[in-house]
Order: structure tokens, then sequence, then C-alpha cells
């Protein structure tokens, strides 16, 4: 048998470390292992994204008409969409991504821990202070200028939890540049002997390439919120165009931190797909170079293309270089989508739920990647820029693509952060509801938005009224499949299958120990497969059945065994 | 390192069949993608503008190209998901294959033709929307939170009988003489087919956008500067107008609408009313200052209630800004003397710089409207008015460049004529022409 397939080092390891027992406490306190981090910024995430769902239900519950009916004003209905925007962006999806990097990336370099400890948890302790002020600026004059938070709405003409939006989105933006550096340090540094780039998984090169975006363009969102916060509260008027002030500075400024943050979010999706499509239908990531670059390239063009979001506003003649920058983004995407199916190609696909979340995020992404192309398209754009059709396009992305892979990622590595499988059944149900329910919820907005209705409003003409209603029933069916979820991870806490240290026979590292690993992750060096998705090839079956028997196999028959192995080792 | 690659795929030898297969493949791609494109229904509002065709056969060439994209990315999705699904029990691995130099060539390529296409297509769309067109009319629009207002620089050779230039109220004149135009403002924006309109837009307070579906066209109104729109009518009609950039609480309702009428003649007869009471305004300030707020050319309705103005066009429900009903009774006991202003003076403050005092209970959102000072003094004079006993509890004496002789407008009403004597102290005599 050749050498290399063995999942841990020859020597050491005879000694199986006892597993301790983590008790909820120890997720409430300050600690440095990445795993407790990892999970703290999940569960964080989690509990925002019911906070920015639900007011999403009360967004679609007010549009179920053509007037207000939920809300007292205009200006209520303002705050629900501007909270659900800022939460979900900075609080659910980044903070979710950062989750799967803090817990996931150490485990599939082989490394005990991230490059910094401490600052991994500073970083992850910014997220509390942050949330509470976000949730505060809801009582104190909440603030009412979207997410974008454009001046001189956002200067002059909202209260102050306005303020204190702006102050929770810098601690945020802090959090997310300590979370980067330590990702890229410990990427470069840490990768096991054997590992060269093009052996490391192509997550870590999402991680890589997400945080390299993060590092160069959070600091841009710092600069302009710190204008914003001086001109609200310093008297400053970087932004009050009749103090000689620009409000259009702030657009660019804005937009070159948050287009990128687009990518801040999708990026670590990708990387999530790329491992969860490989695993789940048994095959090698086809044209794995290829995704691990264009994660870089889109990283590269995505600082070009900002003032897109800016088409109606710019110099007419400024807008055809954003057009061409913006089309040429669409080819990257388009390279990872066509190398997704070719993985998929010639595979023995298994359709356990984060493989169906997989499938998902590919048929839902393709429509957000095409609605896209079109928006790039400068007269289409005009027509439709700030309407319905906008919201269709970003939810494609950041729900179908991100949310889809966030759902696919928890399915394909609950079993290793918890030791228990979550429930198949439950599984298949929460993403045919999502899957469903997501659809019927965004897709029709592209009509609408086309018609000739304007997003963040609170009241719309009467002809749209029932496309509205058939948004927000399917929104309420996509807000109800989320409670699947949270139901099938709590009880599967308690009562799920145990999983074994490699319950899907995946390659990668992180599958390579016991689940949840051992604080110091590995009980040896780890060995690392020569090819992290190796399927198919020679040794790779050895290699998975060492892992087997080295840790044991749980009680899960999702995936089945080659061959009968030793009876499994008692789990408790 | 003992791990051995197994032989990759020959990418090399494509054989016949395949070839076929592909070239079926690509073509019922591409009949699907025309069949989506055709087949789907009307997603636009009726276009109504020369600029709406191109957009709209822009977008069905895309939809016809991202048509065919979607149905190969799904065909391919749900045949590999037929075709490539484990049977119960297999515990083999798929093909050990890493790719295929040929197809990703190809997978960039195509891609990266079709967006090369949609820039130069969408470039030449572009081009003809914003280049000027010759004999353009201009129009002028402001938005403010949360209003549309249009004003139409007008010859005075439009109206039926002939105008007398001395006659005409001071700042009226001042208008005509500095080019030979009267500017006349309406909440609605008329225009009529077939004529070109190059309309320069700035936004009072905060940003705006200046939207008709119907046209396709949208232009974004930003503080500081002046940002102007093309378009030319093609079909009469009447058209919603929408703000499209979040602007506040009525964002939703700063709506209007676009009427095109069939030709000059009918949209000479939607300036000439506007005109005549420009030329002939009341002599009563109180009428006139009610005639400015009811014809909702300032924003006023949308932040206020007033339940006295029922003839508006739109009603004035807004709920941002602190009642105007029973405002003269108000600013009489409590505000006035807060600010150590007479009544008449606070008020007039109150409407020209509104940030200078604030209701207790509400912000500075009220914008600097920049309205004329003697339309200013009117809308006081009305206001005073407005009172629980419904007279003036207190003088508004208009200054003397206001007072306005009687042009010959419709006899006001007697109840008018009288409450409005006690208010008009200058002698009403003609202010000396130049």
């Amino acid at each position: 048998m050749a050498s290399i397939s063995v999942p841990v080092g020859a020597h050491g390891g005879a000694q199986e470390a006892e597993q301790p027992k983590l008790r909820v406490s120890d997720y409430l306190k300050w600690s440095v292992d990445h795993k407790i981090i990892g999970v703290q910024y999940g569960v964080t995430a989690l509990f925002f994204f019911i906070v920015g769902g639900t007011l999403a239900m009360l967004i679609r519950w007010e549009l179920l008409t053509p007037n207000l009916d939920l809300v007292r004003t205009g200006a209520e209905y303002n705050t629900l969409f501007t909270t659900h925007g800022l939460v979900m962006i900075f609080l659910w999806i980044i903070p979710m991504m950062a989750a799967f990097g803090n817990y996931i990336l150490p485990l599939q370099l082989g490394a005990k821990d991230m490059a910094f400890p401490w600052l991994n948890a500073f970083a992850f302790w910014l997220i509390p202070p942050a949330g509470i002020l976000f949730i505060g600026s809801l009582f104190v004059g909440a603030p009412e200028s979207g997410w974008t938070m454009y001046p001189p709405l956002s200067t002059l003409f909202t209260g102050d939890g306005q303020t204190l939006a702006a102050l929770a989105a810098h601690i945020l933006g802090v959090s997310s540049i300590l979370g980067a550096i330590n990702f890229i340090v410990t990427i470069m540094n840490m990768r096991p002997p054997g590992m060269g780039w093009w052996q490391m998984p192509l997550f870590c090169w999402a991680i890589l390439a997400t945080s390299i975006i993060v590092v160069m363009a959070t600091p841009f969102l710092a600069g302009a919120l710190t204008l914003l916060i001086l001109d609200r509260i310093a008297g400053t008027s970087f932004f009050d165009a009749s103090k000689g002030g620009d409000p259009q500075l702030w657009q660019n400024i804005f937009w070159f931190y948050s287009h990128p943050a687009v990518y801040i979010m999708v990026l670590p999706g990708m990387g999530i797909l790329s491992e969860v499509l490989s695993v789940h239908s048994r095959k090698p990531v086809f044209g794995y170079k290829m995704i691990a670059m264009s994660s870089m390239a889109i990283g590269i063009v995505g600082f070009t293309v900002w003032a897109h979001h800016m088409f109606t506003s710019i110099a007419p003649e400024l807008r055809i270089p954003f057009m061409i920058t913006s089309m040429i983004i669409a080819v990257p995407t388009g390279i990872k989508i066509f190398s997704w199916l070719g993985t998929l190609w010639g595979g023995k696909i298994r359709f356990t739920s984060a493989m169906l979340f997989g499938l998902g995020f590919l048929s839902m992404f393709v429509i957000g990647g095409i609605g896209g192309v079109m928006l790039a398209m400068i007269p289409f754009d005009i027509h439709v820029h700030d309407t319905y059709f906008v919201v269709s396009h970003f939810h494609f992305v950041l729900f179908g693509g991100s949310v889809f892979a966030i759902y696919a990622g928890i399915y394909h590595w609950f079993p290793k952060i918890t030791g228990r499988m979550l429930d198949e059944r439950l599984g298949k149900w929460h993403f045919a509801l999502t899957y469903i329910g997501f659809f019927f919820t965004f897709f029709p907005m592209n009509l609408v938005g086309m018609l000739g209705m304007p997003r963040r409003v609170a009241y719309y003409l009467p002809e749209f009224e029932g496309v509205n209603k058939l948004i927000s029933f399917a929104a309420f069916v996509l807000g109800l499949s989320t409670f699947i979820l949270i139901y099938n991870l709590i009880v599967s806490l308690r009562n799920g299958k145990i999983a074994g240290a490699n319950p899907w026979r995946a390659l990668t590292l992180e599958w390579a120990t016991t689940s949840p690993p051992p604080p110091t992750n590995f009980i040896s060096d780890p060995v690392p497969f020569t090819d992290p998705y190796g399927y198919g090839s020679e040794g790779s079956q050895a290699y998975l059945d060492e892992i087997d028997r080295r840790f044991g196999l749980g009680e899960d028959t999702t995936v089945p065994r080659p061959a009968p192995l030793p009876a499994p080792s008692a789990g408790d | 390192m003992a791990s051995i690659h197994p032989p990759k795929p020959s990418s090399g030898g494509i054989s016949g069949s395949t070839i076929i297969i592909v070239i079926v493949a690509g073509v019922l791609l591409i009949l699907g993608g025309v069949l989506i494109g055709t087949l789907t229904p009307q997603l636009f509002p009726p276009p109504a503008s020369a600029e709406a065709k191109p957009v709209d056969d822009l977008f069905h060439i895309s939809l016809v190209i991202g048509g065919a994209i979607f149905l190969l990315v799904q065909g391919m999705l749900v045949f590999s998901i037929i075709r490539f699904r484990a049977k119960p029990g297999d515990t083999s691995d798929g093909a050990y294959i890493h790719g295929s130099t040929t197809l990703e060539i190809v997978w960039t390529a195509i891609p990266a033709v079709i967006v090369v296409v949609l820039t130069i297509l969408s470039w030449q769309v572009f081009d003809t929307i914003f280049t000027p067109k010759p004999d353009e009319a201009k129009v002028f629009a402001a938005g403010a939170r949360f209003n549309w207002a249009f004003t139409y620089d007008v010859p005075l050779s439009i109206m039926p009988e002939q105008v007398d230039l001395t006659k005409l109220p001071e700042d009226v004149r001042a208008d005509v003489e500095a080019d030979g135009l009267l500017s006349v403002t309406s909440p609605i924006l008329y225009t009529y087919v077939g004529q070109p309109v190059v309309m320069e837009m700035e936004p009072k307070d905060v940003i705006h956008a200046f939207w008709i579906p119907a046209f396709r066209l949208k232009q974004d109104l930003i503080p500081g500067r002046t940002t102007s729109i093309r378009f030319t009518p093609t079909i009469a009609g009447t058209y919603p107008i929408e703000c499209a950039e979040l602007c506040g609480a009525n964002h939703g309702l700063m709506r209007s609408e676009v009427v095109v009428l069939d030709n000059e003649q009918g949209f000479n007869q939607m300036m000439v009313p506007m005109m005549d009471e420009k030329i002939h305004p009341p002599a009563d300030p109180v009428l006139r200052g009610r005639k400015i707020l009811s014809s909702n050319v300032y924003p006023c309705y949308t932040c206020h209630v007033l339940s006295d103005l029922t003839e508006a066009p739109q009603p004035w429900a807004g709920n941002v800004g602190p009642a105007l009903n029973g405002i003269a009774d108000r600013v009489a006991s409590s505000r006035a003397s807060a600010t150590g202003q007479t009544p008449a003076e606070y008020l007039y403050t109150a409407v020209h710089e509104p940030s200078a005092y604030l209701v207790p209970g509400y912000g500075a959102l009220m914008p600097q409207l920049n309205i004329p000072e003697c339309d200013a003094w009117a809308i006081v004079a009305y206001l005073a008015t407005q009172s629980e006993s419904g007279s003036a509890p207190f003088e508004v004496t208009q200054p003397a460049q206001c007072v306005i002789t009687d042009t010959g407008a419709a006899a006001p009403s007697s109840e008018a004529t009288v409450e409005a004597a006690p208010t008009g102290e200058a002698t009403v005599e003609p202010t000396p022409a130049s």
C-alpha cells in the first residue's frame, strides 16, 4: 500500500484523546479555540437570521395590499427594510461564512488552530455589541435610509438610530478585517507538509480570495462610515451639497466596498459548494485550478465594477467602462457554474440534504447570474434600476447563492461539528419548501419590477396587488421552512444518529479526526491525501477505510461502506 | 508520494456522434431560448416613447440568450440528476476525471463572446438614448419630498388674447421680459407626441429618481447637481411617473403622471389656463395663496394635513409634518410668542426658512422650497385664515411689491374681498413700469 494512504502519522496517536464534554456554558465564554469560536459565530448568525427573517415577514405582510395596513407610517416601513438589509448582510451572511471559515478551515489545513487564536476570539466578540447597537437603533429614531444609507437622507433626515447603525457597521467592519487577516496568515503558513497551493481544498481558496477582498475593501466602508458619522454628529458636511459637499462621494466609496462585499458573501458559499458537490457526487472537482483562479479573478475584477450601482446617477459617459467590467465578471462566474456541472457529470450522485441544497444553489444562482448580465446592460438597467427586478436579482445571488450554500454547509458539516447527523427526512422537507418558497418569492419580483414597481415602497399601484400577494404567501412558506431547519438542529443535537468521523467518506482533512474533533483537532499530525478531491482514484478507498478503522464508524448508513468493517465503536 | 493519477481521459479524439449530439443540443437550446423570448408575455408596460423600443428589443435579445443558458444549465442538472444518481448500495466512486482543457476553453470563450455582443448592442442603444435630438423642448423638473413639479417656458403668443405686459404682476413681467417666455409650473408633466424633450432636474432636499416606466427611462436627481434626461413620446396617453430612489417616509407616494397629448395644439391648450392664472392672479392674497397651495405645485400636501383644501387634485393628508388645520390659532396663541415674532412674520419664516424654528416633536425635515416672496406672502395670508372661527386671528400685511391690482381675473367671491380688505394696507397702485 502506498505510504500516502494513511490519514494520520504512523507514529503517535496510539492513545486516543479523551473526548472532553463541552457544555453550553463553554460557548458563552471567551475561548480561543477556533471550533468554539466557529460555533459562537454560527449560533449568533442564526439568531440574527431569525431577526432579519422576521423583519422580512413583516415587510411581506405590509405589502399584501397596496396601502398601509401593518405599519402606521411609511417611515416605519422604511425602518423595516433598512434593518432587514443591515442585519441579513452584516449579522447573518458575513458572520455565518466566518463561522464555516473558523470551524472548517484550520481542520482542512490539518492545523491545531488559527494563526492568531486570541485575535480570532476578539473578532468574534465584536459582533454581540454591534448586534445590540443595531437592535438598539430601532428604539432611538430608527434608521430609515436603507442599508445603503445614501446621504443626505441618512445625514439630514433620519433619527439617531442611524448613527448607532453606522457605528455598528463600523465595528463589524473591524471584526471582518481582523478575521480576514487571520485567515490569510493561517492559509499562507499553516498548511501541512504535502499540501501545496494546488492541493488545498477549494473552500480554503474561497476563504483566501474572500479575505483578500475583505482586507482591501472594508477600510473603504470604514472611511465612508466615519465621514457619515462626522456629518451626523460633528457638523461636517462631506455629503451636504448645500455646504460644498457631495452626496455622490458617499455612493462611490460605499459601493467601492459594497460591491466587493457581494463577493465577500458569495465566494465562501462557492467554496462550500465545491466541497459539497464533489463529496456527494463522489467525483473530483472538475477544473480545480479554474475554480480556484476564477475566485481570484472575481475578487480582482470585483473592484472595478462598483459604479454599475450608480447607472442612473453618474455622468452618462462614465457608465460605459463600468458596463464593460460588469460584463467581464460574468465570465469567471460562468466558468464556476460549468465546472460544477462538469463535477456532477459522470459522478455517483447521492441525494443527501447537503447535496440537494448544492444542486438548488446551482439551479437558482444561474438565474441570478443571468439577471446580473441583464442589469449590466445600461439601457435595460436604466429601466429596472431601483426596482423589484434588482431586489429579485440580489436575492437570487444572496439567498439562492449564499444562503443555499450555507444550508448545504450546515447539513454537510453539522456531523463533524456535533458528532451527530441531522435528520435527512426533515432536511428534504426543508429543501423542498425552501426551494419552492424561494422561487415563488423572488422570481415574480422580476415581473413587477419590469412593469413599474420601484423597490423600498410601502405603497404601490393597485395593479401589482395580485403578484405581491403571491410573493408574500410564498415568502411566508419560505419563512416557515426555516423553522424545520432550526427544529432539526435542536433535535438532532440530542437525538441525531452518531455520525462517526467521516459519515460522507470525504477526503479533505477535517474528516480525518473524530467528530467533534478533540481540542487539538488531530491526535497526531494528519497526512493529507494527495488530491483533496481524489474520489475514484487509486488509494482513495484505502485512505477512507483507514479513517473509518482509526476513528470508528457512526450509525448512519446514508453513504454505504464498500466492505464490511469492524463493528462500530460504541459511541456515547 | 506514490499516488498514481490514472491517465486522463483523452480529450483528443472526439467522435462523430459526439459532434452531432453537441450540434443537436446547441440547436435545441437556441430554439428553446427563442421560444422563451417570444412566448414570454409582455413583461413591460406598453411602450410610449421612441427610447422604449430599442430597450425592449435589447432585453428580448438578452432573454433569448439568457433563456438558452438557463435551459443548458437546468438541462444538464436534470440530466445529471437522473443519469448519474448512485444506485442503492452502489459504493463505488465516479470517474476520476480532473477536467478538460478543451471544455474549459469552450466555456470560457462562449460566455466571453456573449458578453462582448451584449456590450456592443447595449452601447448602441445607449447612444441612441443619450444623443441630443434637434429641436428639443426644454422642461425643468424639481423633486421634493414627496412630489414632482415641472416647469415649462412658454411663449406668450399662444395665449388667445393679446397680453398687455404693463398690466402683469411685477414678478411675472420680469420673467417674461427676461426671455420672452413665461414660466408655468405644474405637478403633472405635459408633453406631446413626436416632440423630443430634454428635461433638466434638481432635487430640493434628498436624492430622488425620476422614472417613467412606459418610457423605460430613469435618472437620479442629486443635490448640488443638475442632471438631465431625454425622451421623445410616441403614443398619446397618460402614464405613471414614479420616484425610484428612497427619499423618506412617503417615497412610495411620490408619484405623478406624464400626459402625452396628440399634438402641439393639445399641449398649448393645457398651458393656457396655467398661464392665465399667472397673468391674471386673483387680487386677494388669501385667494391667491389658496390657489397656490391647492395646485399641488409645492410638495406641502405630501407631509401636512389641511382639510380646507378639498379642491386640490391630491388630498392634503400627509402625516410627516405638523397638521395645518387650525394653524392660525396655534401661531397666534403660542408659536409666535415662543419665537418673538409677530404671527405673520412667524408664518412667513416657517414657509420661507423652514428650519429656522421647529415645532416641538418635528425634525428639520422641510426643504427650502425657494417659494417666490410674493407667493410665500399669499400663502401666509391664506394660512392666517385657518382658524377655528374661520377668520384670521391676526393681520397679514402684504409687502408693497406683492400687492396686485385686479388684472382681470374672474371676479373673486365677495366674502374673500371683504376679508382681504383689511390686509391690503398698501395703496392699490400699479407699480411704476420700468
